[in-house]
């Protein structure tokens, strides 16, 4: 395979897995977007949504395409559940308290998740075509994860676009207590805001699995957590879609430098690519340091 | 009233706390000897019972939570056999029991320095199990070696561990250079064709060690390594590194480091159909987890173990190499290990190299008729013995592993098989395995 051949195949798997990532980021946008909160426990919801796809395929053999309407469920009510439990007197808080009691609700999922699940590395196997580009394959389950992201960000958008609730959620964002003047509840806002953002990660647990179906752990979630990180401050930190769009950029950087990295001799390409992942990040900062989409708010 | 309850749980836990506080120096009698009358019988001398106190940072938290908790489970089972089925180890009037203290290291480095500090100058630990992983493992060698306390790695292969002088770090487990050189005996030995090697591996501790020690063996044998190269820790799509090595065309692949990351590289070969005759991965396919996540896909996919459920270590085995046998048989470890771990679970090699690293311990002190760290120190150059787990000795110089030898297992029919070498072997091995379109057929690598 030739250059040309390997670097047009990583761009299209760059594409792929970045759908994910804008995907697994738009939640932890729309949290701090609309709460002013960090949630360092993102990874522990995400590992959630990677679970109840592997359980729906393994019990029931639901197939993991309606396990994304599913998690969307759990993850609204977990969303609800965490909010009026924990974050709702967090609200305004110092950020140290936000950032300590969301680092606690995360690592209080995980080690919940490995009491009931175990620490078994776990997997599903669903059989899906595939089209062959040549010496390398891309599976349907990946194209569908790429479907499900761009559908579930447009319904978002929309959403947040057309419908009054969606309209609230910005007025709020705009201006707390004009929004309260006219008689939004400010406080069901926050709710619907925050279970919103978890519903998103949870959904993307899942799409995860469909990029990749094993390895399923109480503890994947930190990897996404950092590099969800990145491409959220990429994408502007309050932007969902900056987030969104951030994430495609991260996935064609990580994989698509691995090609041109590969060209110097004698270095690991693989172990650069996060290096010009997060350098590229740096720069982008420099020359806006709003990120990509920032002051764009929803 | 919700913040008087809230202060009253306040009191309540910080009570609870200053209770355990209290109670540990009396829970852990490092030196005094505990009186058991009960035990002994009237006409003998009553032999004073000392416990000595084997100190172990275990992952049972973190990504190693799963080795952690099976190393837990092995060793209970040994301490057991040793104080109840063996009857602690007899030495002239005294009885020493083994009593293992033990704290979670959340599978975090740097936890590993002040946790052995705590095991040795506060739980008085007369000696140390290694925490999981090379990496864990090298952080705490500094610690116990400046302090003089033998520090026994039962999940940490990397040779390098052994080359940084120091004097009371020993290993119970075979080095990491040796984990793929069984394998690549193997295909040498099946196909003299096979002749291209690609080595695909994740960038750490162990897993350099390992294919470093590959790298040589391959070359010694004359086959031609065509790619070597590594990913990062925790990667999310290995599709650019696997489509490079792709293009090598290799005959065989070896690779791995991990868990989720062995899984990774089966799965994504699997959907780029990169077909090989024989692939061998580190960890992640000796786990039954493994064949339970890629069903199929599993099917002719090798991995080096240290030890195997069938592999042929028995008292005869022993005296046949003229070497003692100490500790349970496999098949009361078996038993043992159901009894802390529950009954549906089976031991992986993690539990047995940790049970027979405090087995060690104990025939050591036997031979050394001593608890001094020094003397259990020297008397382990000269060990040569048997346990369920293999063979124990070690190099006088390093304290690296040299007696124990590694097996290759291979899932087969959905069971996993020792397949080499032919003396431990359970199967054949089925050489060339089937392609993956073969596998999504429905193929098994079942030999006739």
């Amino acid at each position: 395979m030739g250059f040309w051949e390997q670097l047009a195949s990583n761009l299209v798997f760059g594409i792929l897995l970045g759908s994910v990532y804008g995907l697994a980021t738009m939640g932890l946008s729309l949290i701090f977007g609309v709460l002013r909160i960090v949630n360092v426990g993102h990874g522990a919801f995400l590992m959630i949504g990677a679970y109840a796809a592997f359980w729906l395929f393994t019990l029931f053999g639901l197939s993991p395409i309606a396990s994304i309407f599913m998690a969307l469920a759990v993850g609204l009510a977990l969303g609800f559940i965490t909010f009026y439990s924990v974050i709702k007197r967090l609200i305004g808080a110092p950020e140290l308290s936000t950032l300590l009691a969301t680092f606690g609700i995360g690592l209080f999922i995980e080690e919940l998740a490995k009491l009931v699940w175990g620490p078994d590395y776990r997997g599903y196997s669903w059989d899906t075509p595939y089209i062959s580009l040549g010496i390398s394959a891309i599976s349907f389950s990946k194209i569908y994860a790429l479907l499900a992201s761009i559908v579930i960000a447009f319904l978002l958008f929309m959403w947040f676009k057309k419908t009054k609730l969606g309209m609230a959620v910005r007025a709020v964002v705009e201006d707390k207590e004009g929004a309260m003047v006219c008689g939004i509840d400010v406080t069901r806002i926050y709710a619907l805001s925050f279970a919103l953002g978890i519903a998103l990660t949870v959904a993307s647990g899942v799409l995860i699995t469909l990029f990749v179906p094993v390895g399923i752990n109480p503890y994947m979630g930190g990897e996404y957590t950092l590099k969800a990180f990145v491409i959220a401050v990429l994408g502007g930190l309050t932007s969902p879609w900056g987030a969104f769009y951030a994430g495609f950029i991260f996935g064609l950087l990580e994989n698509g430098s691995y090609t041109l990295l590969g060209l110097i001799p004698d270095v690991e390409p693989f172990s650069l690519t996060r290096f010009i992942a997060f350098t590229t990040l740096l720069i982008i900062l420099l020359i806006k340091p709003t990120g990509l989409l920032g002051g764009e708010e929803m | 009233m919700r913040w008087i309850l809230l202060l009253s749980i306040l009191v309540v836990a910080l009570f609870a706390g200053c209770a355990q506080q209290a109670e540990k120096p009396k829970a852990t009698p490092a030196e005094t000897p505990a009186e058991t009358p009960a035990q002994t019988p009237a006409e003998k001398p009553k032999p004073e019972v000392v416990t000595v106190v084997i100190g172990a940072p275990l992952s049972l938290s973190g990504k190693y939570a799963k080795e952690g908790q099976m190393s837990l489970w092995g060793v209970k089972a040994a301490e057991k056999w040793i104080n109840e089925i063996y009857g602690g180890i007899k030495v002239g009037n005294k009885v020493y029991k083994i009593e293992v203290k033990y704290y979670d290291d959340e599978s975090k480095k740097e936890n590993i320095p002040s946790l052995v500090e705590r095991l040795i100058t506060s739980d008085k630990a007369n000696f140390l199990l290694a925490p999981y992983s090379s990496g864990l493992t090298l952080a705490g060698a500094p610690i116990a070696d400046k302090y003089g306390v033998i520090y026994m790695s039962h999940g940490g292969a990397s040779d390098r561990i052994f080359e940084q002088g120091y004097q009371y770090v020993v290993q119970t487990l075979s080095p990491a250079s040796k984990y793929q050189t069984a394998f690549l005996d193997m295909v040498k030995e099946l196909d003299p064709d096979a002749k291209k090697v690609a080595m695909i591996y994740e960038d750490n501790e162990f897993a350099k060690a390992v294919f470093a020690g590959a790298r040589e063996h391959a070359e010694k044998l004359g086959l031609e390594v065509v790619f070597d190269k590594t990913y990062p820790k925790n990667p999310t799509d290995l599709t650019p590194i696997l489509s490079e090595m792709a293009a090598k065309e290799p005959d065989v692949v070896i690779g791995g480091g991990h868990f989720a990351d062995g899984q990774l590289l089966a799965q994504q070969m699997a959907e780029l159909k990169i077909n090989v005759k024989a692939i061998s991965i580190l960890v992640a396919p000796a786990l039954p987890s493994f064949y339970e996540a890629l069903g199929t896909k599993a099917e002719g996919i090798a991995a080096p173990a240290q030890w195997e459920i069938g592999a042929a270590y028995s008292p005869d085995a022993a005296k046949e190499l003229g070497i003692d046998w100490f500790g349970p048989t496999q098949d009361e470890f078996l038993k043992l290990f159901k009894q802390f771990a529950g009954s549906d679970k089976q031991p992986s090699y993690h539990a047995a190299e940790a049970a027979a690293a405090i087995l060690a311990y104990a025939k050591a002190i036997e031979k050394a008729e001593s608890i001094d760290s020094d003397a259990v120190r020297n008397a382990m150059n000269d060990l040569d013995f048997m346990t369920f787990f293999g063979r124990w000795k070690i190099d006088p110089e390093t304290g690296k592993q040299i007696g124990h030898d590694m097996v290759v297992i291979q899932w087969q029919g959905g069971e996993k098989k020792i397949i080499w070498p032919p003396s431990a072997a359970t199967s054949k091995p089925y050489y060339p395995i089937p392609t993956w379109e073969e596998k999504d057929q429905g193929k098994l690598a079942v030999p006739e």
